[in-house]
């Protein structure tokens, strides 16, 4: 590799623009000490143009090199079968309570559902904002006492919303349960709409 | 040696077919056939319950199966007495008010639950035993194999394969109705038992004559795969002066309507409604002939309901395209 070719890899990993090519070519030639050397007087030029902080001889990668070289190499833990276990057992742990999180959660909406529907007279209607706020009416069997548009479990007419969906939700269910269905459930839905 | 990689694929594509129809289990399957075989030859009469989000109501019924004819009486228990009474699945008599315009269908070919069918749109399983009614249940899953319908959980008697109970599902889990068996007797119900209340009136029957009235000028853009055309009307409304097309979509399972009235009026909001497992998504539309309201009722989820509404199209404006 010619020298130029090297040094303009340099300018251009300095600069921040070198390709990959570069880079590799510029890593692969940092053993080198006339790199370094190179790579040092580019840095100071930079800094001057720059007017950075200059530290001129610090060599960073040569002083790790040294440091690493130096270095104990540990010795190797040994890995008994123990110790995958635990490991193992953590990681099932952590699972078992992400797990246990998500239950809680669907649990919540789970219950909060179910409440819902065991209060037949509170408004179990999601709706746009516009119908008003989420009345609980409490079980009562008379009629002005419960609000909303599902007061009783039965659709009632509300203002801003349209007139016509009662008439369509019967007749739909009133046409379901007369074509010749094999179970009760049409009628039921059908007879659920008239309850009042 | 290039063709390879391209067998391999072949095969693996070929084997995933039979894995895909597979995910329906054979026991289900058979359990739904004898569902269907028992409303057809199975007498019996008992009670249940009925829940969805805001109303419970307790109900009783009778089935007679005698001398080749089926017939079945309805009645509620609390609140109004619900009835009504159907003969070889013509209704015979409904009480309350029907809505005008709203007629048995004049073919008198019951609706039966068909595995094959459905199995192209639920995965059917046998998902364990229950006890229901003092019973002893067989419980089988029908989960949908798209977003475009809920699940059902049916615990079928393990004696006769009626249903016992019914769980309709949403994608979460959460319940959205309940039928459920309080008493079952497989006894004959007696004639005495079959004849309806002086409050249940008599039905007016299409004449079989008479063709479907046609709902001309609509289509739909996009519908939810499975579900077809079963019914459609036109009636006029006296009351408010117009009149309001509608069909009605079935996957086999699971039905639901769509409503289509001209308006004159721009004031009004699109709406959307969950009534336990029914939903109700109105739209404005404008079509060259005027605004219209375009409503989807049925027993699928909102996402899909608004899709539907918002598939509808003036077929009128798409000839003069």
């Amino acid at each position: 590799m010619s020298r130029e070719a090297l040094q303009e890899s340099l300018s251009a990993v300095m600069d921040n623009e070198a390709d990959e090519l570069e880079l590799r070519r510029v890593l692969s030639a940092t053993d080198d000490a006339d790199t370094r050397a190179t790579w040092s007087r580019y840095q100071v030029a930079r800094a001057a143009m720059h007017k950075e902080l200059l530290l001129p001889k610090l060599d960073i990668a040569a002083a790790v090199s040294a440091a690493l070289a130096d270095e104990v190499v540990p010795a190797k833990v040994k890995q008994g079968p123990w110790r995958s276990i635990g490991r193992l057992a953590v990681a099932a742990s952590v699972t078992v309570a992400v797990l246990a999180g998500v239950r809680l959660y669907n649990q919540d909406e789970i219950t909060g559902s179910e409440l819902a529907a065991q209060q037949p007279a509170q408004q179990g209607l999601t709706m746009p904002q516009t119908q008003g706020p989420a009345v609980l009416a409490g079980y009562s069997e008379s009629s002005e006492q419960a609000t909303g548009p599902m007061a009783n479990g039965v659709l009632q007419s509300q203002e801003g919303w349209d007139k016509r969906l009662p008439g369509y939700l019967k007749q739909h269910a009133q046409e379901s349960a007369l074509k010749g269905t094999e179970t009760a459930l049409p009628y039921a839905r059908a007879a659920s709409l008239e309850n009042r | 040696m290039r063709a390879l990689p391209l067998l391999s694929l072949l095969v693996g594509s070929c084997m995933m077919v039979p894995a895909l129809a597979a995910n329906s289990s054979p026991q289900a399957n058979e359990w739904l056939n004898k569902l269907a075989r028992a409303e057809q030859s199975q007498s019996y009469q008992g009670s249940f319950v009925y829940e969805r989000n805001g109303s419970f109501s307790s109900h009783d019924i009778w089935h007679r199966v005698a001398n080749g004819s089926v017939s079945e009486r309805l009645l509620q228990l609390d609140g109004t007495a619900q009835e009504i009474v159907r003969v070889d699945g013509q209704v015979q008599c409904v009480s309350g008010d029907l809505v005008s315009g709203v007629s048995t269908p004049p073919s008198t070919a019951p609706r039966v639950l068909d595995p094959l069918k459905l199995m192209s749109w639920y995965d059917l399983s046998v998902a364990g035993k229950s006890r229901v009614a003092g019973r002893d249940a067989v419980i089988i899953t029908l989960t949908p194999r798209d977003q475009h319908r809920y699940a059902f959980e049916l615990h079928l008697d393990r004696q006769t394969a009626l249903p016992l109970r019914s769980l309709m599902l949403n994608d979460k889990g959460q319940l959205l109705e309940r039928f459920q068996m309080t008493r079952l007797d497989t006894t004959l119900p007696t004639e005495q038992a079959m004849r309806p209340s002086d409050a249940c009136k008599p039905v007016e029957h299409a004449v079989a004559a008479s063709p479907l009235p046609a709902v001309g000028g609509w289509r739909s853009d996009w519908l939810p795969p499975g579900f077809e055309l079963v019914n459609s009307s036109v009636r006029s409304d006296v009351l408010r002066k117009t009149t309001v097309s509608s069909l009605m979509y079935d996957d086999g399972l699971t039905r639901f309507s769509v409503f289509l009235e001209p308006v004159k009026d721009d004031s009004g909001n699109d709406t959307r409604v969950q009534l336990g497992p029914t939903v109700a998504v109105s739209r404005y539309l404008n079509t060259p002939k005027g605004k219209v309201i375009v409503t989807v009722v049925g027993e699928i989820p909102l996402g899909t309901a608004e899709r539907v509404a918002l598939s509808m199209r003036a077929q009128d404006a798409q000839a003069s395209q």
